[in-house]
């Protein structure tokens, strides 16, 4: 190889490697925001209803300052290279995914979609080509939510809130019914997906000896027809 | 409450992602396949030549042009490919599409050395990739660049001993185990950038002891006894067999060997 070859290759992995650098304090960054934000959600699991709000009117503030981090990805990553670079901060991205769903469920008791999750997390439409949510990474969200709803579902019952599980095991089944659809291969959303059963034999569970032991209200039982606490 | 219209489009989303993916494998499959022919076919044209280590000689220039002109079905699959690759999605599965370019790039160096006898430079690998106007169908990375390259070594290293026993072979080997050696040396600085470079480094340092144990033979021996070229071929040919013996495993070994017996 010629030396100015030689200098040329080493310039360029040098450009790349400051690059991966840059992207990896803008993640670092982003990695606080999620970790603070999943330890103040894990507090739902002690929570009596009439104090959810106020608890999850902590956390918004923080998944708001998460479109900053975003913007500063779109800045750094070159035209055309999300899917070169978005493997470093998909698993952020992910809980991001999971927080914004999860506040979504405890304040309306339903779906953040695709499109809504992206503007909460202040991903813009115009960063397409740099810095997106794809509807892998939102599925692997929502993933997490079932996983810590089924969780949800044994807790609220403990804090003595019978007709929560009803709620989540409508909720979660119709999500179930929407993965379902999906022609996964053998990668991690499959293996994540099958999981999903077990979250949902555990919620049914729940289900099951709550309404036995007739501590749901009747009338309610059809889980559907609840209105929200 | 249905959340199916929003999973309906995920399905199609993915459906049409994990199709692409197929399709690139499979082209990726075909294009390993016509590349490992390619490189067997310069080691052919070239050692079934008069004297192929002449360097830039015709027949090392009609091999790399022979070469060449197969490599050309593999310019035309990318050319193909390339509406499957345009901007972002380069990346998205650069996995997919990496093997096969890994192993064109190889056989593109060869046909590269055979005719002159110097590493293929990253513009000149990314040239071949490009439409009538220069356009690239995708941008190269050094990564493949370099592992496509680094492979190179190992069939030099086949080269450079399985023609050692034909006029100007041991000269050759002399000439191939420099370039070698200084392919390595060039390469070592990249390893802390390109995964996996590291490991070809320690293949190349395997093929290098190989080529420098046969260019020893050259050299001792030649010094040793005042001898003819035509008795010191016999020599290295007694020299091969030994060798041969202790790397029979490999398929392409005994394919080599078998070439050699019948030139001896």
């Amino acid at each position: 190889m010629d030396i100015q070859d030689l200098e040329k290759l080493n310039d360029m992995l040098d450009n790349e490697s400051d690059l991966r650098e840059k992207i990896r304090d803008k993640i670092n960054d982003l990695d606080k925001k999620t970790r603070t934000m999943v330890g103040n959600l894990n507090k739902i699991h002690s929570t009596r209803p009439e104090s959810i709000p106020a608890l999850v009117g902590a956390i918004r503030p923080v998944l708001a300052s998460c479109g900053e981090t975003f913007g500063g990805l779109a800045e750094l990553i070159p035209p055309h290279q999300f899917w070169r670079w978005k493997d470093m901060w998909c698993h952020s991205l992910r809980t991001a995914v999971f927080v914004a769903a999860m506040i979504e469920y405890l304040t309306n008791r339903g779906l953040l979609s695709l499109q809504a999750t992206a503007s909460t997390l202040g991903i813009k439409d115009e960063w397409q080509d740099r810095v997106a949510l794809s509807a892998e990474d939102y599925l692997h969200g929502l993933i997490g939510l079932v996983n810590e709803l089924s969780r949800l579902a044994v807790n609220t019952v403990t804090l003595g809130n019978f007709e929560e599980p009803l709620r989540i095991s409508a909720f979660v089944k119709d999500l179930f019914a929407g993965f379902s659809m999906l022609n996964l291969k053998n990668d991690v959303l499959r293996r994540r997906f099958d999981s999903l059963k077990y979250d949902i034999k555990k919620i049914e569970e729940v289900v099951y000896d709550v309404s036995l032991r007739k501590l749901v209200p009747t009338g309610t039982s059809e889980a559907g027809q609840i209105a929200p606490m | 409450m249905s959340f199916l219209p929003a999973f309906q489009s995920f399905r199609d989303e993915l459906d049409d992602h994990n199709d692409r993916r197929e399709r690139l494998i499979k082209a990726s499959r075909d294009i390993t396949n016509i590349a490992k022919k390619t490189i067997f076919l310069l080691h052919r044209v070239v050692l079934e030549s008069e004297n192929p280590f002449e360097d830039r000689s015709a027949s090392r220039i009609k091999a790399a042009k022979q070469g060449r002109e197969k490599l050309n079905q593999v310019q035309e699959m990318y050319a193909s490919l390339r509406h499957e690759l345009v901007g972002d999605r380069y990346w998205r599965y650069q996995r997919q599409v990496s093997p096969g370019l890994q192993e064109y790039i190889e056989a593109l160096s060869f046909a590269h050395f055979l005719e002159h006898s110097t590493l293929i430079t990253f513009q000149q690998v990314q040239d071949t990739l490009c439409d009538a106007d220069g356009n690239p169908y995708f941008p190269l990375t050094i990564s493949d660049y370099l592992l496509g390259a680094s492979d190179l070594t190992g069939e030099l290293m086949r080269f450079a001993i399985s023609g050692f026993g034909k006029r100007g072979g041991r000269s050759n080997a002399l000439d191939v185990c420099a370039f070698v050696r200084n392919c390595k040396a060039d390469f070592e600085r990249f390893t802390p950038y390109v995964r996996d470079l590291s490991k070809k480094q320690s293949v190349t340092a395997e093929s290098l002891v190989k080529i420098e144990d046969a260019a020893y033979a050259a050299v001792v021996r030649s010094s040793e006894y005042d001898l003819s070229p035509d008795m010191l071929d016999d020599l290295v040919t007694t020299y091969l067999s030994n060798q041969n013996s202790e790397t029979r495993r490999s398929d392409r070994w005994r394919d080599e060997d078998r070439d050699d017996d019948t030139f001896s």
